[in-house]
This record gives structure tokens, sequence and C-alpha cells, in this order.
């Protein structure tokens, strides 16, 4: 029997018709059309359908749709207004971390959030908050030299 | 892959909770971050038809009571266990413990009491089975093992990362059921039967993990061994506590916990004996880790062989027991 | 060739570190991948599997699953045409596979029926309601017990292969010189054996098929897969439906590495059961049904016996291959091909002979791997050259030195290594690395009382660029737009390696337009022209060359044009900023758009447009025989030279990483960064073979069938990786070039590096892949 929920994605809220056994990575895909998240596993292994719940980032593959509601989701197609990337976005395309871009979007959204509360973080600092994200294409080389590019673009120089 | 189908309750309590598992029994599993149960109902291997949902509840721990002892709220995420103050600061051996669980999206999801209570886990076992190893094993209510061909019962491994260091640390948990609640030492928790590894009944829940008040010089360290730095469970982990005299360097307890190769963690007790009174020395921790290791006897798993665990974990005490000793503060690097 | 474009070192984009086109839109998560497109009334499909390594089918019922709600259409063999694939289709080799099985089922995982239904769900129990009776077989794993006569029959061996040995699909034999003389006149022979072990891809994005039969008859397809000229002609084929009733388009692929690449069970289920129900289907295999029935890269037995002259000269060599094909031919008669190739290139080599066996076992198929064949080839020669070198005083440097093919060198099959770089990247990877003074020197990372170790080695690949595999040939057309702005069609597949960025780097470089001003259609099999596909190593070379060729008639047209209208010499116009000048007197102009308009007007509509073709060998008829070797294989050969410095743990026996210093001779690099970022995934999936991947498999079962337990590494393992660019080609405007690959030949020579270095570090020398540490605990003595 469904059940009515309301989602905030991106700012938006949305009324939705879920069962108890749709996941967010479901909801998300199928049901509001924002396909930007992507599944690789949907067992919570790879990191692909990360997206960010209120500025964490969990697995939306093994979140409940219904357990979703009263917070605030942030998908890849949330990071950016328009044309205009975000500093993280940005660092990604122009350091050559974006290959296939399958990974792209749940490990952008990681970096986001790591950077956004840790704006120097240390190298094992961003491999602890970059760990569950696999990469097959980039060896995660220039993924690590985004991060720092990025970092360094986020934090306020001093005067 | 996809969830079946069930029916989600949101009870405002854990007491509302346990009376709901009481009245649905069997059919009922109780989800906190959901990051071991939805994965197991996706690869078949849980099909509860009732799902008790543990989000609803509040989450306010840590508190530090009066004579120092650490109450947690077993819903804490992991990622809120490694990181916040007192814990670092009272229990350091949970924190670093919590640090090495899955991933960092885990550790935000996952729950404190999660991996307390999390399920054994076995590469034939851990897999959905429609096309390759139909027949059930043991642990899937059938009669027999894949992992031993002639074995006669389960032998899958438990690998909660906290685990050992909360037994290190002579937690207790207070479990709360429909009518009732009891407070029980961490360890006994643990039947060390992989088909029914927690002793707990249908009803029961961990609500609270307590930690008595840390020794004053006290040295802690986790260790995991797995192949790759991250994400994965362990080939076996090793936690260390170790309590030292005030002025000297005499260590007066010691706790060495292993996780992860058998069906309960196991504290290597004649070890621990031996420490008691000794000076803490290099010569000590290896002739230590050669005792562990021929104390504790590994289960094989997920592709780790018995010799190599057994000289893992030789290697593994040995490296626990040094930092431990360090961080005493009366040994080596000062 | 214009004033100011004789310069070949002022190119603009050529050569130049541009991100790529498709980067704003995958990091937006904007980019459709297949799983990202729906359409009106999409169903779930689903796949049946085979319980059973090997089992004669005696009935299957699917009565109950028709009539369960929701079921749109059920489909097994009968339902089908009937014909087979393979992924090679010669009269040797005939195609060998049914996209359904028929009477019998030959590994764990095989499909036998698929549903499609309106959710997964219902498609989940339909499969349930399908009753299969089998009568199982005995069944056989290992090649080495498969090709024994007595083994149970998995199919014939082939006709060809003479000996009487049982399961051989294959077999390649070549030789040339005389090894028995060879090696009598050697100043010291040896023999190993070396064994490479089943890894796989691991793709991030699945496998995925959404099909679409329309009532008139046209199938659309979007696929994950490596380039759909070969998808569309592999499903016509198999449904029996003409070429043009099938249209494959273009969806962004999430890597694929060699496991995309030929026609899949879910792909041909996925279209017929869209043909059956009406409706479009989609199939999205599990991660799970990745690892356990998908195809992984070829596990190989290598035997070789090697003999030099004291000064480390090599003289002759023979090899005996067995490949571990699975339960149908696969690729497994290329593999043996192949590493016969990665053989012949790299070292000069007077005497040689090479069997190669590809053998059935009750396994899954097995299919290309990034490298197909060259890691594990590499692996067996350049760790036996390492202990030939010990043996003879020599060092690891000198010893490849010696033998390395020298530019110029005519190969034994025809073909020449024209300008070789091989030399230049063994020395420039010695010298950055520090090699000699490191070699050999037993080096604790930190104070002897400490338990790691390093160790130095090196390793050296070969690489063939584009061969000719249907449909061997690219072409492309450049059109120009009435607001001169330039549409580019390339039938080219994007997987991740940059293919669309490249090809615009191309134009952009021939037309002095910026790369974001290209509009790139690609990838369809109906509106872009044929592509050879993204996994023979031919998009920059053969793509490219067509893109080149396309771009240069526009070009040429805009100069005549220009050169009409302003009644100037052709010779004294130049391009830039999508305008024809007179050099010397820029303000005397005309632009594309004004150059359009006046074609339209004076050349009867002509709006300028240009095609391109290119084909890999261009005057051969045919790629080599698999069988014999004879032929010529490849117009340009790429070399690579790798060194490795590791760690290990002797107390633990884990292996580390720590450098990887990649020298390549990939020709000119069109895009330097897209280079780096191939040089690193590389090193990467190189290291998690040598160290950490391995698909467990036990009778014909995967141990390991999930991201969890199939060790890739994260982010914990990356290796510092240093990639040298060796330059042997030029680019030059209006003018064939050739560039080499470099998306499979630097996973190549690492693994031998690696195990070298073990061997340096910690005296440990190892003949099986992974090198886990259990292996190394048990080759330093701490395990019995």
């Amino acid at each position: 029997m469904k059940r009515l929920i309301e989602l905030c994605v991106n700012g938006e809220v949305y009324e939705l018709a879920v069962e108890a056994n749709t996941t967010l990575a479901e909801v998300l895909r199928d049901q509001i059309g924002l396909t930007g998240t992507k599944v690789s596993c949907g067992t919570g292994e790879c990191g692909t359908c990360t997206v960010l719940m209120d500025g964490r980032p969990i697995l939306s593959c093994l979140a409940l749709a219904v357990d979703c509601q009263k917070q605030s989701i942030l998908t890849i197609e949330g990071l950016s207004v328009g044309e205009k990337l975000t500093p993280v976005q940005k660092a990604f395309h122009e350091y050559g971390a974006i290959q296939c871009g399958f990974c792209t979007p749940g490990m952008v959204l990681s970096t986001t959030a790591l950077l956004e509360a840790n704006s120097q973080p240390s190298m094992q600092e961003i491999r602890k908050a970059l760990e569950g994200h696999l990469c097959r294409c980039t060896g995660y080389n220039k993924i690590i030299e985004a991060v720092q590019q990025a970092a360094e673009q986020m934090t306020p120089k001093a005067k | 892959m996809h969830l079946p189908k069930f029916e989600h309750l949101y009870p405002a309590s854990l007491k509302e909770a346990a009376r709901l598992l009481k009245k649905h029994g069997a059919n009922a599993r109780l989800a906190a971050g959901g990051t071991d149960l939805f994965a197991r109902m996706k690869y078949g291997l849980a099909q509860p038809e009732v799902v008790i949902s543990l989000k609803g509840l509040s989450v306010d721990f840590p508190a530090v009571i009066k004579g120092g002892e650490l109450h947690l709220n077993a819903l804490m995420p992991l990622a809120d266990v490694a990181h916040t103050a007192e814990i670092r600061e009272r229990a350091p051996l949970l924190a670093e413990a919590s640090m090495s669980v899955g991933s960092n999206q885990i550790r935000q999801m996952g729950t404190l009491g999660g991996n307390i209570c999390l399920e054994n886990r076995c590469s034939y076992y851990n897999q959905s089975h429609t096309f390759q190893f139909i027949e059930p094993c043991f642990k899937r209510k059938g009669s027999l093992c894949y992992l031993i061909p002639k074995g006669k019962k389960c032998v899958a491994v438990f690998q909660a990362d906290t685990v050992p260091a909360l037994i290190c640390l002579d937690a207790e948990v207070e479990i709360i059921a429909a009518d009732n609640s009891r407070q029980l030492l961490l360890e006994k928790l643990y039947t060390g039967d992989a088909l029914k590894p927690l002793a707990l009944s249908q009803d029961e829940i961990v609500g609270k993990v307590i930690i008595p008040q840390p020794e004053p010089v006290r040295g802690t360290a986790f260790s995991k061994f797995s192949l790759r730095g991250g994400v994965e469970f362990a080939a076996l982990t090793v936690a260390v506590r170790l309590d030292v005299a005030d002025k000297g360097e005499n260590c007066y307890a010691a706790r060495i916990t292993v996780g992860a190769i058998s069906a309960k963690p196991v504290r290597a007790l004649k070890a621990e004996k031996t420490m008691v009174g000794e000076a803490l020395s290099d010569k000590l921790f290896h002739e230590i880790a050669g005792m562990v290791a021929s104390e504790i006897h590994p289960v094989m798993h997920h592709g780790y062989s018995i010799p190599f665990l057994k000289e893992c974990l030789k290697t593994q005490t040995y490296r626990t027991l040094v930092r431990g000793a360090e961080r005493t503060g009366r040994y080596g690097k000062k | 060739m214009s004033a100011n474009e004789k310069d070949p070192q002022r190119l603009a984009y050529i050569g130049k570190r541009i991100p790529r086109k498709d980067g704003p839109e995958k990091v937006t998560g904007r980019a459709k991948y297949t799983g990202d497109i729906h359409l009106p009334g999409m169903l779930t499909g689903r796949i049946l599997r085979s319980p059973h390594p090997h089992a004669w089918i005696l009935n299957v019922d699917t009565s109950r699953a028709e009539r369960l709600k929701g079921v749109h259409a059920v489909i097994t063999a009968r339902d089908t045409a009937g014909r087979k694939h393979g992924f090679v289709e010669t009269p040797r080799y005939p195609p060998d596979q049914n996209p359904l099985a028929t009477d019998r089922v030959r590994y764990v995982g095989e499909e036998v029926a698929a549903v499609a239904a309106t959710d997964h769900y219902i498609a989940q129990e339909a499969l349930s309601l399908i009753r299969v009776d089998y009568e199982p077989l005995p069944a056989v794993f290992d090649p080495e017990e498969a090709m024994q006569p007595g083994a149970s029959e998995i199919h014939p061996t082939h006709p060809k292969v003479k000996e009487p040995l049982v399961n051989i699909a294959g077999k390649t034999e070549s030789e040339w010189g005389n090894v028995e003389d060879g090696f009598k006149r050697s100043d010291y022979v040896r023999e190993d054996r070396f064994d490479s072990h089943l890894r796989t891809h691991g793709y991030l994005e699945p496998q995925i098929t959404l099909a679409s039969f329309e009532p008139a008859g046209k199938l659309n397809i979007w696929t994950s897969s490596m380039g759909p000229f070969l998808k569309r002609a592999k499903l016509a084929r198999t449904l029996d439906l003409p070429l043009s009733a099938v249209r494959v388009q273009k969806a962004w692929v999430g890597g694929a590495f060699g496991g995309k690449i030929d026609l899949f069970s879910h792909e041909f289920c996925a279209a017929l059961l869209s043909m059956k129900s009406g409706r479009p289907v989609k199939i999205e295999a599990s991660r799970e049904e990745i690892f356990a029935a998908y195809r992984h890269g070829q596990p190989l037995i290598v035997e070789v016996k090697t003999g030099v002259k004291k000064d480390g000269t090599l003289v002759a060599q023979q090899f005996r291959v067995i490949n571990n094909c699975g339960a149908f031919r696969g690729s497994g008669v290329v593999v043996i091909f192949l590493v016969w190739g990665f053989i012949m290139v790299p070292y000069r080599l007077p005497h040689l002979k090479y069997e190669g066996y590809a053998v059935y076992t009750n396994n899954p198929v097995r299919a290309p791997q990034r490298g197909h064949g060259a890691p594990q080839l590499r692996f067996a020669v350049d760790s036996q050259l390492d202990m030939i070198a010990e043996e003879l005083g020599l060092d690891p440097i000198e010893i490849r030195l010696k033998n390395a093919r020298k530019p110029g060198d005519a190969l034994p099959n025809g073909d020449n290594v024209h300008n070789c770089g091989l030399r230049e990247c063994i020395e420039k990877t010695a010298e950055r690395t520090g090699f000699q003074k490191k070699y050999g020197q037993n080096r604790p990372a930190a104070p002897l009382n400490c338990s790691k170790r390093r160790g130095i080695g090196i390793g050296v690949s070969s690489f063939m660029t584009g061969s000719l595999i249907y449909p061997s040939s690219s072409s492309a057309m450049v059109k120009m737009n009435d607001d001169g702005s330039v549409t580019l069609l390339t039938g080219a597949l994007d997987i991740g390696q940059g293919a669309e960025t490249i090809q615009s780097q191309i134009v952009a470089e021939e037309l002095k337009i910026p790369v974001e001003e290209i509009q790139v259609i690609a990838a369809d099999t109906e509106t872009t022209p044929v592509d050879i596909g993204s996994w023979i190593s031919g998009n920059v070379y053969v793509t490219g060359n067509a893109t080149r060729v396309a771009s240069t008639e526009v070009r040429k047209k805009l100069l005549d044009m220009a050169a009409e209208e302003m009644g100037a010499n052709v010779m004294d116009l130049a391009l830039g900023d999508k305008c024809v000048y007179v050099a010397g007197s820029p303000e005397r102009k005309l632009s594309y758009r004004q150059l359009v308009a006046a074609s339209i007007r004076k050349h009867r509509g002509d709006s300028i447009i240009g095609e391109g073709h290119w084909r890999a060998m261009r005057d051969e008829p045919y790629h080599p025989s698999l069988a014999t070797t004879r032929g010529r294989w490849s117009e340009n050969y790429a070399f690579d030279a790798q060194v490795a410095e590791v760690e290990v743990d002797i107390d633990t026996g884990q292996v580390r990483l720590i450098r990887a210093v990649t020298a390549h001779d990939c020709g000119f690099p069109i895009n330097p960064l897209l280079v780096e970022g191939q040089v690193d995934g590389q090193v990467s999936m190189a290291l998690g073979h040598a160290l950490m991947e391995e698909v467990l498999m036990e009778e014909g079962r995967t141990l390991n069938p999930s991201w969890l337990e199939y060790r890739m590494p994260t982010i914990h393992e990356v290796a510092a990786s240093e990639s040298i660019e060796v330059i042997t080609e030029q680019y030059k405007m209006d003018a064939p070039y050739r560039t080499k690959e470099v998306g499979e030949g630097l996973v190549s020579a690492l693994l031998a590096a690696i195990a070298n270095a073990i061997y340096n570090a910690v005296g440990v020398r190892l003949f099986s892949t992974p090198f886990t540490p259990e292996k190394i605990l048990r080759g330093l003595g701490r395990i019995k």
C-alpha cells in the first residue's frame, strides 16, 4: 500500500506516493527524474549512489524514501546553478578527474561535504572521506589533485 | 537489487519498538541505519514481513555520568562516535575502532548498536542464491556448510569492528525488552554460535552502551588487517588495552580481544593474565603475541587461510601492543 | 599549406591539456547513461540462469510464468532464430554461442530464458515460475585437466588440431628460425612456468540495455558498449533483422575496459522481448550477475624456455601457452594470437617457437580485458628476463637495452616498428627513478629493525595500434553550419577515454575553431558514419585520421571559396577566429559564415561538408591468421617501459605500490591531460591485479561476486604515478599521422615490474598472480 510522503530535494518539495521498500535512489531516479544519482551495486558497497542528507554523505540505495522526510537532500543536480559550476565541480573538470563519469556525482558530493566541514583537509582526511567511492578509470590520482585544488579555491585567503 | 515488500512501523520509543518486536515475533526485524539489514534483504538473506524502524527516535547522548561513566545511545551514528570529544577523550579505543568501519557514508548512516548487532558473515552466505549455492547451508536453515564441506556447524564469522574495542573497555549494554530491561557485560552478548550470534531474545533491543571510567594511566590501540585500506570487513582485528601503575611501567590490567576470525570476538585470556605485573617491554610484546597466536584458533574466511591468519594475528597483536603501550606514556616514544 | 601553418610547432589545440568536452555534463549529472533513459511503457526484463556448470536441458516449461499477471513476454531458445554468434566469426572459428541455451548449459550463469514484466518483482517471480529440467553432466574447470583425453567434452576439439587433446577451442602456432639450434648455441638456458589468475574489468556502470521495437519494424537500442556498429551487426544477424532495421544509439558509457564489446545475451533478450511484447524493455544485470556470470579476463598459463648469450642477448625462446577460455570460444583464440604478438614486438628474438592453446572449461566465457593477454605474457617474459640477468650478473636495465627493438626494425611478420621509442622509454624510466642505484641494495624504508623493505623493478610492453577487426575502418563527416559553426559526425563512442574530446581537438586544429564550439553527434548507427570501435586502440589513429581528412576537406573548401571571393591566392590565406584572412593584411577577411553563404550561392547549394575515411592496415585485406599468425598486423606499435617501486611488509606480507613511472612512446599525445589519466588508471588497474584483485571460483561458481569482496583498489591504494612522454611521431597539419595507442599497453608492463620489484625487495620470486600477502609470507618461510 503506497504512502504519501514529502521529500525536500535540491530545495524543492516533492509530494510522492511510495511503497515502504522504495529506496531514495529509486525515487530520485524513477519518480522525480533526477538521474544524476547513479547506481552501481545497490547494496552500499561502492559509493556511487551517494547524496547529501542534511550535509551528510549517505548511500541512497540503502535509504528508504519514507525515512528521508523532514530532511534536506542534495543531489548532484542541486549543486550548480545553471552553467556555473561550484569550485569542486570546476576542479574535477579542469584537473582531469572525470573520465567515464559514473563515479563522479557521488565523488563530487562527498568532496563538497568534506570541504564544507573542513576547508584544509589532510591527505588522510581526504582518503577517509572518499574511501567509500570506487573509481576504475582515474586511479584516484587526479581526483586527489582536484580535491586539493578545490580546497585551495575554497579557503579564504589571508588578507 | 531491490528490497522485498514489507510493512514499515515507526515506534516512538525503544519500549514501543520492543513491544512491536514481541508482537510480530520472528517476522519482524529492527532497522536503525539500515546498512546491514537492507543490504541483507536485497541479497535475500532476510525477508521480514515487518520492519521496525528506529529512525524516528532521538539521539542526544553521550552523557558523562558521575563517576566518569560514558553512556552512549546505541543509535549514535558511527561517524559521531568517532568524532565526539568526550568519546575521543575517555574511550579513544572506541573512537579509533569506529573510524575503521566501512566507509564515511556507512559511518554516517550506520549506528553503534547496529555494529554491535552485526550479523555474522561468510562468502557463500552473503550473496543471492538465485543460481549459485542454491542448496541452503546451515545459516540459511539448511544442512550443509560450503566452506567446510564435511563441517557439522556454521562457521560464519563476526566482523564488527567496534565490538573488540568495547570488550576491551569492559563495556556493558542496557537491553530493553517489551516488559523489562537488563544490563549485561557486552562480552556476554555473543554466543559463539554462528547461527544465532547474539544472546538476545526476539523482543530485545540494545539501547545503551555504558563504558566505565577509564583508569588513569591507560593506553589503547586498535588494528584492523584487510587487503585494502578501507571499505572492507576485516581479515582480523585486534584491540588492546593496557593499564599501567601510576608510578611505573608495570601493567596491572590488560585486555586483548581479537575479532573477525571466529563466530564471536575472543579474548586472549591466558595472554592477558600473563601481562599482569609485567613491565612493558618489546620482549614481552613478542612473547604475548606468540601466546595469543597459539591461544586463539582462527577460522578461515573470505579467502584468508588459517596459517595466514595465525601469522597475521601474531604480527598484528605485537604491533597493537606496542602502540597501546606507547599511548600509556610509559613506554617507548614519550 | 598556407603561410603561417607551415610551422608544426604552432599547434593551437593538438597537444594541449584541454579538459573534456563532456566534463560539465558529467559533473552536473546531466549526462545520460543507458539506465537514465525512460521510455513510456517500459518493461523490466530479467534473465534465468543455469545453476549447473554442465548439464543437458531436458525441458523448459514457461507456461506458469507466462500466465503471471504483469508478465508481457517470456522467451527461450525456441523463440529465437537459432543464429549463433561469437567474438570471432571466421571460417576457421565460426560463431559458437546461442544467446539463449538450446539443449545444453555449459557454465553456471548461462542464460536459459528471459522475461519482461511491468516491474522487477513480477519479473523475478516469473523467473521462479519457469521450470527447467536439467540432467547434470560431468564438469571440468581446470584447463590442463580439460585438455586431457577422457575429460568431459564441452565442445569437440577444433578439427584443425591434430593432437589427441580434448576441449581445444583453437590453437595458434608460429615459429621463425630454429629454436633447437638456438638453444644449443646459447650460453644459458632456463625454463619457467607462470600462472595468471582470473581477474575482471570492474566497470562502475553495470551491463544494461534498453530495447524498443517499433511496430513499423525498427529496433532502437541503447546499450552500454564499446562501439555501436559491432552491436548492430550482431543483433541484426541473431535476430534475423536487416541491418537497416537496427539502430544503436548513443548513451554515455560508465567504463568498459574490454568487457562490453561483442554481443551479450541480455542485449539480444531485451530486443527480442521488446519485439514480442511490443513495449520497450530494459534489462540491467545486477552486480552479482556481472561478477558471477559475465565475462572476465583470461587466466593464462605461460611456459617459457629461453636461451641467451652470456652478454644477455636473447637467442631463442620456446613458448607453450594455455588459455582458460571458458565454455565458449569467446576471445580465447584471439588471446593466443595476441600473446604471440606481445612476444614478438618488444625484444629482438632470432628464434621462436610458439604454441598457444585456447581450452574450453565449464566456466563463464572470458572476454578481452585491457591488455588482452599482454599483462600476463609480459609478467612471464620480464620476470624470467630478470632471473636471467641475475644469473649472468647483469642488471635489468642493461639486459633490456641489449634486446630492445630499435627504430626501423623489421618484425618477423613483415610489419615494421617505425619510430620505436622503446630504448628511450627504458632509459628514461631508469633515469627518473635512479634505478641502477637503488637496484640490488635491499633497501629498508626505515631503520633496520623496521619490517618494511623497498624494492624496484622494471617491465616493458608493446601494443598494436588498430588492426583489422570488424568494422575495421572509421569514417567521419564535418559539416559547416550557416552561422559558421561546425558539427562533427562520428561513430566513435566515448567510453571514458575521451573520444569526443580528442576528435574535436583534431577538427579544432584543422579549422582553428575552439574545441567548445564544435558540436559532436556521435555513436548512432543511423546518423553517424561507421566507426572502428573503442576497443582495438584505434580511436586516435583510425578515427582520428578520418576526422582529420574530413576536416582538411572542409578547410580546403573554405580556403578555395575565400580565394575566389577575395581574389587572393590560396597560398596567402590563413585561418583564425572563424575567419579566413590574408596573411599580412588581416583586415582582408571573410568569416566562415560569409563563406558558407557564398558557397551556397555560388556553388549550387554546396553548404561545405567534408568526409574522411581511414582503415587500419590500408593495404592489407585481412587481419593476420589467428592460427598461423601469418599476415601483416598493425601499421604502428606503441611501446612503454614501467618501473615500479614497492614496499613490502615482511611481517604481514603486504605489498604497497609506492610509485610507478611510465615512459610511453604513444606517438604524440593529442591531449596530454587525457593521456596522464589513462596512465594513472592503468597503474591502478595493474596494481589491483598484481596485489589484491581475484575472482575466486570453485567448481564454476564465484565466491566473491560483490564490490566488497572483489578487492579493487580504493583511494587508499593510490600509487604516485608519473608519466614520461617519448615523442616519436609528429602531428603535421593536413598530413596523415601515425599516433599510437595509449589505452591498453600501459597496464601491461607494470605487472612484471611489480613482480621484479618484490623480488628486489625481499628475494621472493613469484610465479603466479596475484602477489598476495600469503604468498609473500610463504616465500619468506613465515608460513609453511
